[in-house]
């Protein structure tokens, strides 16, 4: 029998070696398989990546931009850039790098898969929106051109991914959103957000916290130097400056647009009605999305159904409403993203 | 919202020769689509599904809009409310259980008698009478039938009583209104309140609990349920924590307490494990499962009188025959195994003795023994039929004299001094006896719900996540309880 001392210590240590090793992403084995992900080709595609981002938006891209973007050394970016040029895929001339056409194709390629793949996630699996860009920053170098066909043709062709960006067809075309930056929309007439730029990420989780999606009509109130504030469906929201510039949103006639004047009306979600009370689906929030979405509509959660709220459960959560004749629960967390217009109350 | 195609539009064309305005128009579509936007799809299903449902007001009618049965209404009221909900289920599952506890022990004992007691000598008297050799006869009646009508007795009776208490439950509609009550414990470690139902499932038997999964439709909150099943303690292993708990721990108070502390013991046990489940449910829902598909709802059916008969029936078809075909499978070979490395020796020491030396340091190391780990090796396909190998091989190794019927077949007695004295020459503390019950309740699922599990996956990764995970658990769990066990000891 050895000292249990000793073998406490030397199980702990084991222990604590196994998780090191194993913990989801941050482990050893995690980290390495990551960075042996990371090659020429994944350094090259990204820098392709890059300069086509900045060629649309109409900025230079530079030695110390790809460098940035990569993550890597301005010498390493160099003898990136060099081995492109070799390749074909970049023209440099007077210090600019132009993608040539091989480069344009190549990066729309990319661009389609990782587009592609977003939109998979976001209505095929349960990864958290945070996740997407991530987990497709890492598949859009893995896929083949065959396996991006078929999943374009298993998800219905979409044309846009889930921020709104467009995805290129299998030939490379696309078109713009033409958004504007939020702050520039003209005050208090409505508009849709059309795209949220998923970079930086930390920039990104904010927006999402907010509750801010594409689709969503939005009417600006107030644009000062350090604060906008605006209404996106039915809520106020106040960012600053540079978060909102990462909203594109384009002007809605005011004929289309559902919401009144700014303020003036405050949709109400589902989840706000208690015991006895009763309200009319308006819309269903872009944020239920895919197999959650098909549930819902399967239940007759549509736009015109009447919902009215009957129990709720003794540990707070969740709520079960009656729905074409049912009773069916649904958490607080789903209720909020149903907007809702409250109607007289039942005779319960 | 029409949807719509002019039929006139492809006549009067050769399908080879398309007509010269084809790609203009191709290309007007390609260009529209681009202005719709990325939201069309949802739109379009939106007003298909509207139009559905628009179609159904106008078509059905629905005899004069009468309020909700209120009857209905009451029972929600009162099964539902902060005072009388949680009460209430306790209540009603205390009474499950206090049932199903107190019906099996007759017919239990009548079946073991029956199978036992009397099959396995009349047995024997056959392979008297047809000169079978003593090999064959011991692999035939001693392995493979005692384990089988072994597992039959003590399994079919709770079986048998439980089920068709639950499914009534079930029917008359009372289940789902205990996973609305309890569907926010369950939401905070990430899954679904039905997985209340099929835990409590899984205490009858996990295999029976694995397949009442399906009533969960989202496919990530069902395979939590899936994989945490096994640690509802189920019914194969409350008499092995029963019996260790009242020789060793109820053995410490005095006579009168005795009871009352091994039966906290076990229920102790019983909660760590449904902790277990919670903290094993969090985890999952958070690393390996978060890309899985989440979809959250649940139906709260109207009330209706449940039907007695067809329930106690399809329950016993469905729920109670299954499973105990899917045991018995495993138990024949079972016992065949149990018997075989019991009787074949190797220079004079049988296999079992091998394999109880082998793995002896590591079961010390873990505050079990030698003999403790091979009975869950060879016992796998049932929890019931633990307790009887280890008793068997620990007079194998022992040479304790006076007790069970030879090498190979598993035997029990209710004698405690006996048992009591069994366990001390095979070098029994009470940090084994508390090691065993952890690592009863924290190990691999038997291999009847493994198989059940791959049966409702589909997926040989997701079943090696579920048998691998608790057995991994079990092994750091008594490793530690071990080591810092004795540390405390040895300072005392």
């Amino acid at each position: 029998m050895p000292d249990p001392l000793l073998a406490l210590l030397i199980g702990a240590l084991l222990l604590a070696a196994a998780l090191a090793v194993f913990w989801p992403q941050r482990g050893l084995l995690a980290r390495w398989q990551t960075r042996a992900h990371v090659d020429d080709r994944v350094r090259t595609e990204d820098a392709l990546k890059h300069i086509h981002k900045c060629q649309m938006r109409g900025r230079r891209p530079t030695l110390e931009s790809v460098a940035g973007a990569l993550g890597i050394s301005t010498e390493a970016a160099a003898r990136v850039l060099s081995a492109m040029q070799a390749a074909g895929l970049v023209n440099v001339a007077s210090g600019d790098y132009a993608l040539t056409p091989q480069g344009r194709a190549a990066a729309l390629h990319i661009i389609r898969a990782h587009r592609l793949w977003e939109s998979y996630l976001a209505e095929r699996t349960g990864y958290h929106e945070q996740e997407w860009h991530q987990q497709a920053e890492r598949l859009e170098h893995d896929l083949q051109p065959a396996e991006v066909e078929a999943l374009a043709a298993q998800l219905g062709r979409p044309t846009h991914d889930p921020h709104g960006d467009p995805i290129p067809d299998a030939d490379g075309r696309f078109v713009y959103h033409g958004g504007q930056p939020l702050p520039a929309l003209a005050l208090d007439t409505p508009g849709r957000i059309v795209h949220i730029e998923d970079e930086p990420e930390t920039v990104y989780a904010q927006l999402i916290a907010e509750g801010l999606y594409p689709g969503m009509e939005v009417r600006l109130t107030e644009v000062s130097p350090t604060r906008v504030r605006f209404w996106a469906d039915g809520d106020e929201h106040l960012l600053a400056p540079l978060l909102a510039a990462n909203i594109s949103v384009r002007p809605l006639p005011e004929a289309a647009a559902q919401s009144g004047p700014a303020g003036v009306e405050s949709a109400e979600t589902l989840a706000t009605l208690r015991p006895g009370q009763q309200g009319q689906v308006v819309t269903l929030s872009p944020r239920i999305r895919g197999a959650e979405r098909r549930r819902m509509m399967d239940l007759g959660i549509l736009p015109g159904a009447v919902i009215a709220a009957e129990l709720i459960s003794p540990s707070g959560d969740p709520t079960a409403y009656r729905i074409r004749g049912a009773m069916i629960a649904l958490r607080r967390e789903q209720a909020q993203l149903i907007n809702i217009q409250r109607l007289a109350e039942t005779t319960a | 919202m029409t949807v719509g195609f002019a039929p006139g539009l492809s006549r009067g064309h050769d399908q080879n020769d398309p007509p010269p305005g084809v790609d203009a128009i191709l290309a007007e579509a390609q260009r529209l689509r681009w202005e719709i936007g990325g939201d069309f799809h949802q739109a379009l299903m939106e007003a298909i599904y509207t139009d559905a449902s628009n179609i159904a007001d106008r078509a059905v009618t629905r005899p004069g809009e009468r309020p909700r049965f209120d009857l209905d209404r009451s029972i929600d009221r009162l099964v539902t409310s902060r005072v009388w909900g949680f009460p209430l289920m306790l209540a009603m599952l205390t009474a499950v259980f206090w049932i199903t506890i107190t019906g099996a022990n007759i017919p239990s004992q009548l079946l073991a008698d029956l199978l036992i007691g009397k099959g396995v000598p009349l047995l024997h008297s056959i392979a008297a009478a047809l000169n079978l050799p003593w090999w064959l006869s011991g692999l035939l009646i001693d392995g493979m039938y005692l384990a089988t009508a072994w597992v039959v007795s003590v399994m079919l009776p709770p079986m048998a009583i439980f089920f068709p208490l639950f499914t009534l439950l079930e029917d008359f509609g009372y289940l789902p209104r205990v996973a609305f009550n309890l569907d926010n414990l369950y939401k905070k470690a990430g899954a679904h309140g039905k997985q209340s139902l099929s835990m409590m499932m899984g205490f009858g038997c996990n295999a029976a609990g694995v397949v009442a999964t399906r009533i969960i439709d989202s496919p990530r909150e069902r395979l939590i349920a899936i994989i945490t099943n096994n640690f509802a303690l189920c019914n194969g292993r409350w008499p092995t924590q029963i019996l260790i708990a009242s020789l060793f721990i109820g053995g410490l108070a005095s006579a009168q307490w005795a009871g009352l502390i091994s039966a906290l013991s076990v229920v102790g046990i019983a909660l760590l494990g449904v902790l277990l489940s919670f903290l094993l449910s969090f985890s999952l829902s958070r690393t390996v499962l978060k890309g899985q598909v989440s979809t959250f709802s649940l139906e709260l059916p109207p009330y209706r009188p449940p039907r007695v008969l067809q329930t106690i029936y399809t329950s016993i078809i469905d729920r109670t025959l299954i499973v105990l075909w899917r045991a018995v499978t495993f138990a024949l070979p079972a016992g065949a195994v149990i018997w075989l490395i019991s009787n074949i020796h190797v220079g004079g020491v049988s296999l079992a003795e091998y394999l109880v030396n082998f793995l002896n340091p590591l079961g010390l190391l873990l505050g079990l023994n030698g003999v403790i780990l091979v009975a869950y090796i060879v016992a796998i396909p049932a929890n019931e039929i633990v307790i009887p190998t280890i008793l068997m091989l620990t007079v194998l190794t022992t040479g304790v004299t006076g007790l069970g019927a030879g090498a190979g077949v598993m035997f029990e007695t209710d004698n405690s001094a006996d048992l009591m004295t069994l366990f001390t020459a095979g070098g029994w503390t009470l940090l084994t006896a508390v090691n065993l019950m952890l690592f009863s309740l924290i190990h691999n699922p038997c291999s009847t719900t493994i198989y059940t599990i791959f049966k409702e996956t589909g997926s040989r990764k997701w079943t090696a996540v579920a048998a691998l995970t608790p057995l991994a658990m079990g092994f750091i769990v008594t490793f530690f309880v071990a080591q810092i066990w004795r540390l405390v000891a040895g300072a005392l």
